[in-house]
Parts: structure tokens; C-alpha cells; sequence
């Protein structure tokens, strides 16, 4: 009866097959080795989720610019080591460019592009070599951007300044046809390595706009050849351009798997920009010195898995096949101990811990236009006294990110250190503003009963849950009642369209731009929802003028001066209940350092570096397995065979 | 049994066409297709760019039925002749009575076009052709291995029916039952992939013999999820067969035991079991929802999973169309196999 | 419709009223012959019996909860289970009795907030057998109202699903004809839908509620009894008894309810008890899919979709994982133990 044969068989093959398998999560490398024999150096990187398309007129999503912003190259680019504030440099274009009063009462901006600048090497071009860039290139996505076809997310924001934007829009929709050959008034080209942009009034931010995907210059050839469709005499189906970019960055895109990841390559034609020569904190010296000017990229290959759960990328990097990952909220509990240094098992491995303070600001929006919320300022501000931010932030990112006192967060000009928010957390004054409202200890006049207000929400996940019941809890203390009403992210969008709501957690602003502008525009009168973002419903006629005069204007003390009354009206106004200012800390694996710490490029993986050697050392330190355990079960399994046999006999005989 | 099927075929279309209507009445009444422009679009989205997406998308038609067809629209017309302009006044109609979003979803469906994900815009016939590969990698091993592994123990149980391992496998299949599945995955992934650090935690890749190293575990995991409740059903089954008289004669015949239970007893237990698990079959291609998303396999499940997150609705839309025709498939694929196994049965 | 389920009073008066009559059913079919065996049989079930007896426990503790008294705060009524283990305070600010809420996460029994660097001292140290969730509520506590929350959804369910889906299956069972083959198209196109994401539509439109959330799974669970019912009618038609009643001219209705009813009774009694656990089982999925219990009710679907990330922290918490999937484990164990001594006792051959 006993057949032990087969199951020892069995047990060993098992044993053979795990021994052989590697719980390397990763596909091969595009190469072995670089062709002068060095090693190929890849670099994993992750990201929480998809990117919705890879149209770099299109793409608007954090995601999409993570992917694009090794391939497609922008006119011009964040500096990788200036992040206080913020500054550009050139990308593709020779030098910044300066604003110059035109005739037509507008602004000229004359951009002259940099010469050799190749594609990447692409099947669309002839002979599958990347052909020279040149202004066409550049038109070509000015162009897209006014097709209605393309969705361009930015040209409500440019069309208003850039001369022609709109009627091309406007006819393009009419006719229901993009004519490509006709050429957008405010884009005039010099010669085939310069343009000149028409504005129409003063709009400093245009500089900004030229550092994004947006108007990164676009290959006509590879709109067209990338169809999606199959073609008669290949065998297989050609990518559609909005998932396969080509473009003139330091990788060229290699594939995107949906659900799984997007993988790059080196691009061995680039040279529009080096490392910086300096300008780094002293903390990089050591690692930036040897860089210095030198060409980059410095790796041959990306690949970026997508995690949509927080829990395996935790794990991949804990087994060393991750480079370093961005510690999302799940996560930070189980990495940062309390005083915000890595826990001790990360450092055991070496790990290290780097905090990143992103360009935003999030707040509870008050809803203006609400009988109750709306005509009672002291209300307003007896809410934000009572929402004790710190130990939120405690309880939900460890005390990571930072209580936000004013709109403008750190890194961005007109962020005032030293300004405190009168109404920060403070429960006996939010009492006293509370009575004050005319609802003394949270009692309703009117009816006898405690005030009630609801909190609308965005509760998929269980943190989320447990924050809007902390929140909830919070302003109760006040003895008024808070109604907390869950809704998924659409049917929350719907209500602040609508305006449906009287309190709304978890709104919140990532920087396009690092300028005020960018902030304080969540509080123009005319942004209100459909049109803009001004879900609070903020009307403020002095605000409004302020808000105009300083849009147009450069940098300089008296921007500052407005700046700061603006700062200061919207505290004291308390449309929204500031609470903080995102940040995330990153854990860096000892093999892979990160040389700049600047947000706004994305991940700027085209100036960073990588130690293959310590990398292999390492996995294979932390990846030892156990093979006791299926010993372990082989035996149980043979005791109970051995039993069942033995009982049946019994039966039996 | 010609006209059987072509009538059973013809009783799936209202069918469908049921299923369509409750799908999209529950998917238009959670929001608005211009709310869903709006999630899409982000955070600079303004009505024009909404009403250009919607256009895009035909979703800017009326939902149901085009009333507006029934009334007749005065259009003013200006023309410019010789110098002179003249306005003149016609009477059109609003277009075709059926020129709305429904039926225009209906009609491609029925040519089996399934259009564009509403979100990436990748066509729809690639993204199941692309998820299905990685779903049926789990499914189709987990259900057979399953099917084994649960027949196996089953009748390990009947073997030694009343015995103490009986009575303590019943009671540890209806254990194995009352768990949630969730905690199968988290402490599988958890020991497995982690702890001993077998398989990989995460991912998935298509290249050859090393695309198991990603699998076993889901497929385990599967298989374990089912194999309490399984394993009872079959028990239950074998053990009504072990009771008939094929199996006392063929005792008294001197059979030994072991023969009788995995000639006789398999043999006639099986077909019961078939009949019972082949409607499941074709349901395989849509994969598994959560072990997909535990384990990052890019399959239906998954891609279902992310439509419904995202409100996709074109997606779920193909989504149910397909999942209710494969529903179908197994019904049919179920009584022709009742059919073939039980003579007595005659399709009529 | 669904906003009258989500009332509190809606939802315990049906609950409570669900097992009157299911008791009333079990008292009124103690006439029956048959079930006076089944019963006989069921009390020598040794497990069968235990698993009741945990059931049972389960209920009381889901009454302890649905219970409200007329007292907190503006007498709005709190449940007795709060009442008994709610932190009451004296002048002084010291806790006289009961279990406070602590500011966040603490270890079972530990006198100190789980923290690395500054362990704070709690309100009630020690009083909290199996420690504090993230918002510090006491977990032992949350696993006990949690109990109120699966009764509702599997109590709530199934008085919704088991009217429709037995007067449906009856119905189909004994008119046959035209009256079948709409039923039968009802429940094939239901059944054609792939159920998650029929139930995840249904939550989407509905929003969140404990109330919905049955409304839903009430809407989308019948059609299995319907089958399940309808097949034993069809059979039972065709018995002697049924055909002698038609011929002395009973009317539909009697032979209906005097004669088929009381025939497929103990089915759906054993799919009652069975189609519970499952209903239980069903919510954890729910909870991890974003439409499960609705912020501030108990659950232990939601407090396992919770746990995700507490088990990656360090150190780790396990407490409130283990709790919630202990306490469902043994509810859906007894119901399912209890389902099969029903099964035994009304069909003892299969056993």
C-alpha cells in the first residue's frame, strides 16, 4: 500500500525546484553586459499606480510624468540640486528665455533651440535612426495641444495667454478636424532652431509651463507610424503613440505592461545636458563631487514596477530587489519609529532614510456658499482652532509631514516661515470663537439641540476611514455633531461641482509650478467649480485684485508684499482648515544613493547612480532559505499515511 | 439535440440583453458620464474639456432613447446668394429614434466590438486578450489541481469512513470553510513568500518553465481556498455511491478494496462530479480578483478590479457582457454533459 | 427603500422580529412529525448541540449591542454593551469604572501607549485585554459590537431573500408554465451577472449602511434558494398527496401553504442557517473592496482589511487581526456546524 518511491520522488524534485527558483521578482535585463564589457546597470524603481497615458500632451497624472520624465526631454528643466526655492535651467533650448514687451501691448519670449539633438532611435524614422530635432517638432505639440482630440489638460491655462490658442481650438471643434498645416499665431518660427511665443499679457508662469511634458517637442512621424493597428508585412501589432512616447530624453521607452511595469533604455545619443557642476548641499559633496559635468544618464536600463498595494513593494524592498522606495502612509508606521529615524531592522540592513517635503498643501474645504458655514466667520474659525493637526499627523504618518500654517508650502516663494496660523489647534480659544458664532458649547440656539454639520469624505481604505473618524471626533469635542457621509472619489467630485457639501475633508494641491500663483488660484473667485478648483466657493473682491496683480508680475519685494497680504487674508478668512503639508520619506538602499533630492523633477533618474556589486552581495544575504520546513511536512504527511494504513488494516483484518 | 441548442442559444439573447440593461441602469445611476469626464481629466478640467471628452466618447447622446427624434426642430438656415442674404426655415428631425448611448453600446456588442477602455483608451479586445493569459495561468491549474486534490482527500475520507482521520477531516473542511479568503492570502503571502522566502511576493512574468516560480503560490492558495468545501461535496458524493449495490456485489466478488474504490467508486462518483464542476469552466477567464491583486498578476481579475475603481465603465460594461455569455456557455456546456453521462436523459 | 433599512430601530426591530419568527417556525414545526424527529435526533448530536450553544452566546452578546438605553448623551440611547464598558469618569477626571479610549495603538494588558521612542501611560492601563486599535478604541470591545453587525447583515439578508426567494421558488415550483418561465428569466439574468461586481454596483449606487449593504446582498442572494425551493416543489407536485388535495378541490392557496410550505420548511431553515455564514464570510470581501461596513460601526471585516498594514509595522500588531478572525471564525464555524446537524437530523441517512 505504502508507495513510498513516488513521494520521496516527489519531496526531492520539490526540493530541487525550490532550490532553483530565485524569488527574484524581476524579468532579465535588455543585456549582460555594457558593449565595452562593464556590467549593464539597472535601476528598479516603483510606482503606486498606472500611468493613464503616455501622450505627453495629454498625460496630467503623477504617474505619467514619472514615466515621461526620463524620455521626454521639456524646453526647459528643474535644476536636480536647487530646491529652496526652486530654479530652472535649460533643457533643450540654449538658455532661458527672457520676457521682451512686444507692439500689441503683449509679451515675447524668443527661444532658440540647442543643435544635434537626436530622437531616440525608432522604427518611425527612417532607417530606424532618430532624425535631428527642430522647431517643427516643437509646433507639432503646440499644435496638439489645441486639438480637440488630444484632451490637452493645460490648454485652458495657456490659451488664455498665448496668442491664437483658442480660435485654433474653437475652429478645430467646428470643423471636427485639426488642420496641422496651419501654423498658431502666438508660435512663430524664426528659423528651423528658434521660435519666438507670442503672449498676449504678462504671464511670468509661461517658463514654468515650459518645463512640463506639455510642450515637449513631439516627432510627427512617431504620432503617425505608432497607430495601434497591424500593418500588412509585420508580423506583429505596432504600439498606439499614446502608450509608446519617443521623444529626445536620456531613455528611450522600451515597453509598458499594464499592471505590471514600464521599462526604459539608455539612449546612447544623448547629450543636452550633464550633471551639475555644483550647487549641491554638503551632505552630497562626497557622493556629487566625481560627477560633476560629467554625461549622464549614469545607468542603462529603468525598470518601474507598478504596486497598486503598499505591502509588496514594502517587501521587495526589505529583499533588496527594490532600489529605494517612497514610504507611502501604510507604510511609514512600519519603517519610521516615532522619532522619525529608520527602524532598527532596516538599519541593521544598512538602509538609510530620506525625507522628501513635497510642494503642497492639504486642508478641510468649508464650504462659503452654505447657510450655516458660509456667513459665519467666527464658526469657520472655531473649527480650524479645534482640529488638533499634530497628533493627526502623528497618529496616521508617524509626525512625518508638517503642520501647514499657511496655504504656501515650504520650498515656494512667499512661504513665511516664521508665520504661525492664529487659528492652529487650540481648544479653549476654539470654544470661545465658538460661542462667540452664537453657538455656545456647540449648542444650537435655534433648536435647543448641538449644532450638526457633516463632513464629506473619500473613504475607500481603512486608513482613510480611521483619519475621517479621528476628524470626526475632533470637532466633536467642540459638542457640536458631526455627520461624516463616505462617498467614492466621482461621487465626492460631483458634490463639489455642485457645491453639496458644508465640510469636505482631504482636499489638497500638489504644486504644478513652484509659484504662488499655482496656490493661490484655488481661491480666485472665478475658478469656481465646473470651471476651476475653487471648491470652497471663496468670493473676495480685494483678494481677487490682489490675486490679478500679482499673477502677472515677476518676482520682486512688492510681489512679496501682495503675496503675504494674500497669505494672510485667507488665515484670517479661514475658507478651508489648513492641516498640513505632504511629505514622504524615502528609504535608500546603501547600493543605490540618491544624488539630488528635488521633487519637482519626478525622480530625475537620469542623474543617479548605482553600486551593482554591493547589490548582488546583499540579495543574496537577505534572501537565505529555509528548506527545514518542508522537511517538516514531508514527515507529517508520511505519520499520516503510516496512520490512515494502519487504521484500515485493523478495520480490516 | 440540433434544435435543442439552437433554442437554448436563442434563450441566451434576452437573457444578455437583460443583463445589459441592469448593468448600465446601475452604472448610469452611480454618476454621471460627466462626472466620469471629470475624474479623468483631473484637476484642470473645465466644461469645454468635459463636453470635448464626452463628445469623444459618445457619451454626450441621450441615454436611452432619443425623445428629441419624435419632435421636429426649426432650423434656421442663413444662405448667402447673388449678394443677398436669406434666412430660410426647415424642418429636420432629431436623428434616429435609437441614436443614444444604449443602443449604440447594444449594436456594437452584438458585432462583438467592444470598443475602448474609457480610461487609457486601449482597445478593449487587446486588454482581454492580454489579461486572460495571465488569469487562466492561475485558474485552470488551481481548478484542476483542486479538482485532484480535493477527489484525492475525499476519498482518502470515504476510504476510512467513521475512522478518527474522518471525522477530524470533516471537521477541518468545514474549518478550512470559516475563514474569510483574505486571510489565506495575507498569511500565505505572508509565510511563503516572506518568511521562508520561496517565491517571489509580488509580480509576474510570461518567459517559459520560470513564469511557474510566480504562480505556484496563487495557485496553492487557490487550491487551499477550495478545498474545504470541495472536498465535504465530494465525500457526500462518493459516500452515496460507496452505499449502492454495484460496490456490496462487487465485495462479495472477492474485488479488493482498493481496487473498488478507485475503479468503481471514482469512476461513477466522477461523473456526478463533472456535471457539477463543468459550469465553472469557461468562468476560468476571468480570473480571480483577489489573488490577482494580492500578487500583482496582471490578469481580468485585476484589470476588473482597477475598472471598478476607476469607474471605467466601458470596461465593466465588456466586463459583465462577456462574464454573462461565458455564465451561459457553462450552462449549456452542463446540460449537454448531463446529456452524454446519464442516458436517460434526452435534450428536449 | 434602502434608507429605511439604515435606521438603527428598523434594523434591530427586524433582526429581533426575524428570530422570533424563525423560533415561532421552529415552535409551530414541533407539531410537525417530521421536525419532532428531526429534533429528537438533533438533541443527541453532541456537536450539533455545542455549536448551537455558541450561536447562541453570539446572539446574546449581538443583543447586548442592539439593546439602547435611555441614557448618554441629550438620552440619544447607547447600547447596553457600551453602557457596561464605557470609561464613567468622577469630579477628579479619574476613571471610577469601564474602558477608556487611548490615543492610539497599545499592547493587550500593557499599561503604556505601543511606542519606540515615548510610550506614553494610558487612561485605564491593563484594562484592556486585547489592547487598542489605532484610534485606540479597545479592541476586545470593537470584536464584541462586531457581533451586532453580523447578525444584522446576515439577519437583515435573509429576511429580505428568504420571503422572495420562497415565494418565488413556490410559485414557479407549483404554476409552472408561464409564471416558471418569467422566474426562471428573472433569476438566469441575475445569475448571469458575475456577482462581485454586481454587488459592488449595487454598494456604489447605494452608498455606504449596514441597511444597503443587506438591501443588496438581499436583492442579488435569492436566487439560489429560488432554484433550491422550486426544484422540491416540482418534485413534491407530483406526489400522491398533492394531486388527492387538488382533487377534493382545496384551493391553490391552501394547498400551497398547508401541504408544499411545510414540505420545503426545513430547507429553508438548513439554507438560513448555512446562507448566514456565508453572508458573514461575504462582508470581510466587501470591507477589502471599499463598500463594507459604513465609518464608526464595528466590523470585522473592516478591522481584517485594517490589519493589512499593521502587520508590516513594527512592532507588530497582531492583536486586532487575531481577535476579529477568531470571533468570525467561530460564528461561521458553528453556523456551519450547526447547518450540517440540521441536515442530519432531517435527512439522518445522509449523515
Amino acid at each position: 500500500m505504502i508507495r513510498l518511491p513516488p513521494g520521496v520522488l516527489l519531496v526531492a524534485s520539490l526540493l530541487a525546484l525550490l532550490a532553483a527558483c530565485s524569488n527574484d521578482p524581476h524579468p532579465k535585463p535588455f543585456a549582460e553586459k555594457r558593449p565595452d564589457g562593464s556590467p549593464w546597470l539597472v535601476r528598479y524603481s516603483a510606482m503606486p499606480d498606472e500611468p493613464k497615458s503616455l501622450d505627453p500632451q495629454f498625460a496630467y497624472d503623477e504617474m505619467s510624468r514619472r514615466v515621461l520624465e526620463p524620455v521626454m526631454d521639456t524646453p526647459l528643466e528643474y535644476d536636480p540640486m536647487k530646491t529652496n526655492p526652486y530654479e530652472l535651467r535649460p533643457g533643450l533650448l540654449e538658455e532661458i528665455p527672457h520676457g521682451v514687451p512686444n507692439a500689441k501691448g503683449g509679451i515675447d519670449y524668443e527661444c532658440r533651440i540647442k543643435r544635434g539633438i537626436l530622437f531616440h532611435d525608432s522604427p518611425c524614422f527612417p532607417g530606424g535612426k532618430g532624425r535631428e530635432l527642430v522647431v517643427g517638432d516643437f509646433l507639432y505639440a503646440w499644435q496638439r495641444m489645441c486639438d480637440p482630440k488630444v484632451e490637452c489638460p493645460a490648454l485652458s491655462a495657456l490659451a488664455d495667454c498665448v496668442d491664437g490658442m483658442n480660435d485654433a481650438y474653437e475652429e478645430a471643434k467646428k470643423s471636427g478636424q485639426f488642420d496641422y498645416s496651419k501654423g498658431i499665431p502666438g508660435f512663430e518660427i524664426k528659423d528651423p532652431y528658434s521660435f519666438t511665443l507670442h503672449l498676449t499679457k504678462a504671464y511670468p508662469q509661461i517658463l514654468y509651463w515650459l518645463a512640463m511634458h506639455f510642450t515637449s517637442p513631439m516627432a510627427r512621424e512617431a504620432v503617425e507610424y505608432f497607430d495601434g493597428q497591424k500593418h500588412a508585412g509585420e508580423t506583429k501589432q505596432r504600439p498606439s503613440y499614446k502608450f509608446h512616447p519617443v521623444g529626445t530624453g536620456a531613455f528611450s521607452f522600451a515597453e509598458y505592461v499594464p499592471g505590471q511595469r514600464v521599462r526604459m533604455r539608455r539612449n546612447p545619443n544623448y547629450h543636452t545636458v550633464t550633471f551639475p557642476e555644483g550647487g549641491w548641499p554638503p551632505e552630497l559633496e562626497k557622493l556629487n563631487r566625481p560627477l560633476a559635468g560629467k554625461p549622464i544618464p549614469f545607468i542603462d536600463e529603468i525598470e518601474i514596477t507598478i504596486f497598486r498595494e503598499a505591502l509588496p513593494n514594502w517587501l521587495l524592498t526589505r529583499q533588496g530587489y527594490q532600489d529605494g522606495m517612497g514610504v507611502g502612509k501604510d507604510a511609514y508606521n512600519s519603517v519610521v519609529t516615532p522619532i522619525k529615524t529608520l527602524s532598527q531592522s532596516y538599519r541593521d540592513k544598512g538602509m538609510t532614510l530620506d525625507k522628501d517635503v513635497d510642494p503642497s498643501t492639504f486642508y478641510v474645504t468649508l464650504n462659503m456658499q452654505d447657510p450655516v458655514l458660509g456667513p459665519n466667520k467666527k464658526l469657520r474659525q472655531a473649527l480650524s482652532a479645534a482640529f488638533d493637526r499634530q497628533s493627526w499627523l502623528d497618529i496616521f504618518y508617524n509626525g512625518v509631514p508638517t503642520v501647514a500654517d499657511q496655504l504656501i508650502p515650504p520650498g515656494i516663494t512667499g512661504f513665511r516661515p516664521e508665520l504661525r496660523n492664529p487659528y492652529g489647534f487650540n481648544l479653549e480659544k476654539a470654544k470661545k470663537l465658538l460661542a462667540e458664532a452664537g453657538y455656545p458649547n456647540g449648542i444650537d440656539p435655534k433648536t435647543g439641540q448641538p449644532l450638526e454639520i457633516t463632513l464629506d469624505c473619500v473613504a475607500s481604505g481603512a486608513e482613510e476611514r480611521q483619519s475621517a473618524e479621528y476628524e470626526q471626533r475632533q470637532f466633536q469635542q467642540l459638542g457640536i455633531r458631526i455627520k461624516v457621509i463616505e462617498n467614492n472619489f466621482a461621487r465626492m467630485l460631483e458634490k463639489e461641482d455642485q457645491g453639496n457639501f458644508q465640510m469636505a475633508s482631504g482636499s489638497g494641491w500638489m504644486a504644478d509650478y513652484p509659484d504662488p500663483e499655482n496656490f493661490f488660484f484655488l481661491f480666485y473667485s472665478k475658478n469656481i467649480p465646473p470651471i476651476g478648483k475653487n471648491s470652497s466657493r471663496y468670493i473676495d473682491a480685494e483678494f481677487d485684485k490682489l490675486f490679478e496683480s500679482m499673477s502677472s508680475m515677476e518676482n520682486s519685494p512688492e510681489r512679496s508684499q501682495i503675496i503675504d497680504k494674500m497669505n494672510l487674508k485667507l488665515i484670517e478668512d479661514c475658507p478651508m482648515i489648513l492641516s498640513f503639508n505632504k511629505a514622504g520619506y524615502v528609504i535608500v538602499q546603501p547600493w543605490a544613493p540618491r544624488t539630488h533630492h528635488n521633487v519637482m523633477l519626478e525622480g530625475g533618474i537620469k542623474f543617479l547612480v548605482i553600486d551593482p556589486v554591493m547589490r548582488e552581495q546583499k540579495r543574496r544575504e537577505w534572501n537565505r532559505k529555509p528548506l527545514w520546513p518542508i522537511g517538516l511536512v514531508g514527515v507529517c504527511l508520511i505519520g499520516l499515511v503510516m496512520y490512515g494504513v494502519r487504521w484500515n488494516r485493523q478495520r480490516h483484518v | 439535440m440540433f434544435s435543442y441548442l439552437i433554442r437554448r442559444l436563442l434563450y441566451t439573447i434576452p437573457i444578455i440583453f437583460g443583463v445589459m440593461i441592469i448593468t448600465f441602469i446601475l452604472f448610469f445611476a452611480i454618476q454621471k458620464p460627466d462626472t466620469m469626464a471629470r475624474v479623468q481629466l483631473g484637476k484642470r478640467a473645465t466644461p469645454e474639456s468635459v463636453q470635448t471628452w464626452l463628445h469623444n466618447r459618445g457619451y454626450d447622446k441621450p441615454r436611452f432613447i432619443n425623445w428629441d427624434a419624435l419632435k421636429k426642430h426649426k432650423v434656421t438656415i442663413k444662405e448667402e446668394k447673388d449678394g443677398h442674404t436669406r434666412t430660410v426655415t426647415i424642418e429636420e428631425s432629431g436623428g434616429s429614434l435609437f441614436d443614444s448611448i444604449f443602443f449604440h453600446q447594444m449594436w456594437r456588442f452584438a458585432t462583438f466590438d467592444f470598443g475602448k477602455s474609457d480610461v487609457t483608451g486601449r482597445p478593449l479586445k487587446e486588454v482581454f486578450k492580454t489579461g486572460a493569459i495571465p488569469s487562466l495561468l492561475i485558474t485552470v491549474p488551481a481548478f484542476f489541481a483542486g479538482l485532484a486534490t480535493a477527489v484525492a482527500f475525499a476519498l482518502v475520507l470515504v476510504f476510512l469512513r467513521h475512522s478518527p482521520i474522518d471525522t477530524a477531516g470533516t471537521i477541518l473542511c468545514v474549518m478550512l470553510m470559516s475563514l474569510p479568503s483574505m486571510i489565506y492570502i495575507i498569511f500565505g503571502q505572508a509565510l511563503v513568500a516572506i518568511g521562508l522566502k520561496y517565491f517571489p511576493a509580488f509580480g509576474y512574468e510570461l518567459n517559459g518553465l520560470s513564469t511557474m516560480k510566480f504562480l505556484l503560490l496563487p495557485v496553492a492558495l487557490m487550491v487551499v481556498l477550495g478545498l474545504g468545501s470541495d472536498t465535504r461535496l465530494y465525500r457526500t458524493i462518493f459516500l452515496e455511491e460507496y452505499g449502492q449495490d454495484y460496490v456490496r456485489t462487487a465485495f462479495a466478488k472477492g474485488v479488493p478494496i482498493s481496487r473498488v474504490m478507485w475503479v468503481h467508486v471514482l469512476k461513477n462518483g466522477m461523473i456526478a462530479l463533472i456535471t457539477l464542476t463543468v459550469a465553472h469552466l469557461p468562468v476560468l477567464i476571468l480570473g480571480s480578483l483577489l489573488m490577482e491583486n494580492f500578487f500583482g498578476i496582471p490578469g481580468l481579475g485585476n484589470t476588473l478590479y482597477l475598472a471598478i475603481q476607476t469607474t471605467d465603465f466601458a470596461t465593466v460594461q465588456a466586463f459583465v457582457f462577456i462574464g454573462a455569455l461565458l455564465i451561459q456557455a457553462g450552462l449549456i456546456a452542463t446540460d449537454f454533459c448531463y446529456a452524454l453521462v446519464d442516458p436517460r436523459i434526452r435534450l428536449s | 427603500m434602502e434608507r429605511f433599512f439604515d435606521q438603527i430601530w428598523v434594523q434591530n426591530t427586524l433582526v429581533v422580529f426575524g428570530f422570533v419568527l424563525v423560533f415561532g417556525l421552529i415552535v409551530l414545526g414541533s407539531r410537525n412529525e417530521r421536525w419532532q424527529r428531526a429534533f429528537r435526533y438533533l438533541r443527541r448530536d453532541r456537536l450539533g448541540m455545542v455549536s448551537g450553544v455558541v450561536i447562541a452566546l453570539y446572539l446574546l452578546i449581538g443583543a447586548l449591542e442592539m439593546i439602547q438605553l435611555p441614557l448618554g448623551p441629550g438620552h440619544s440611547g447607547i447600547s447596553v454593551l457600551d453602557w457596561m464598558t464605557d470609561a464613567q469618569f468622577d469630579a477628579g477626571g479619574k476613571v471610577k469604572r469601564g474602558i477608556a479610549t487611548e490615543k492610539s495603538y497599545s499592547a493587550p494588558l500593557a499599561d503604556r501607549s505601543l511606542s519606540v521612542a515615548k510610550p506614553e501611560p494610558l487612561i485605564t492601563p491593563g484594562r484592556h485585554l486585547l489592547g487598542t486599535d489605532a484610534l485606540g478604541k479597545d479592541t476586545l470591545v470593537q470584536t464584541l459590537k462586531a457581533c451586532r453587525t453580523a447578525l444584522i447583515i446576515g439577519g437583515l439578508t435573509s429576511a429580505i431573500y428568504i420571503p422572495i426567494g420562497a415565494l418565488l421558488g413556490v410559485l414557479a415550483g407549483y404554476y409552472r408554465r408561464w409564471v416558471d418561465d418569467i422566474i426562471q428569466f428573472v433569476y438566469s439574468t441575475l445569475a448571469s451577472i458575475p456577482d462581485i461586481l454586481f454587488l459592488v454596483a449595487f454598494l456604489l449606487v447605494l452608498g455606504k449602511g449596514l441597511g444597503k449593504m443587506s438591501f443588496a446582498l438581499g436583492i442579488t442572494g435569492w436566487v439560489g434558494l429560488c432554484r433550491l425551493i422550486r426544484g422540491e416543489v416540482l418534485r413534491q407536485s407530483e406526489r400522491q398527496y398533492v394531486a388527492a388535495a387538488r382533487s377534493i378541490g382545496q384551493s391553490h392557496w391552501k394547498i400551497i401553504t398547508r401541504h408544499l410550505l411545510p414540505n420545503v420548511m426545513h430547507l429553508i431553515l438548513i439554507n438560513f442557517v448555512l446562507g448566514f455564514s456565508g453572508l458573514v464570510l461575504v462582508e470581510a470581501i466587501l470591507s477589502y473592496l471599499g463598500v463594507g461596513a459604513p465609518l464608526g460601526t464595528a466590523s470585522w471585516g473592516a478591522m481584517i482589511n485594517g490589519a493589512r498594514s499593521e502587520l508590516s509595522r513594527e512592532p507588530l500588531v497582531w492583536w486586532n487581526i487575531t481577535a476579529a478572525t477568531t470571533a468570525l471564525f467561530f460564528l461561521v464555524l458553528s453556523l456551519n456546524l450547526f447547518g450540517d446537524a440540521l441536515r442530519r437530523a432531517f435527512d439522518p441517512r445522509q449523515g
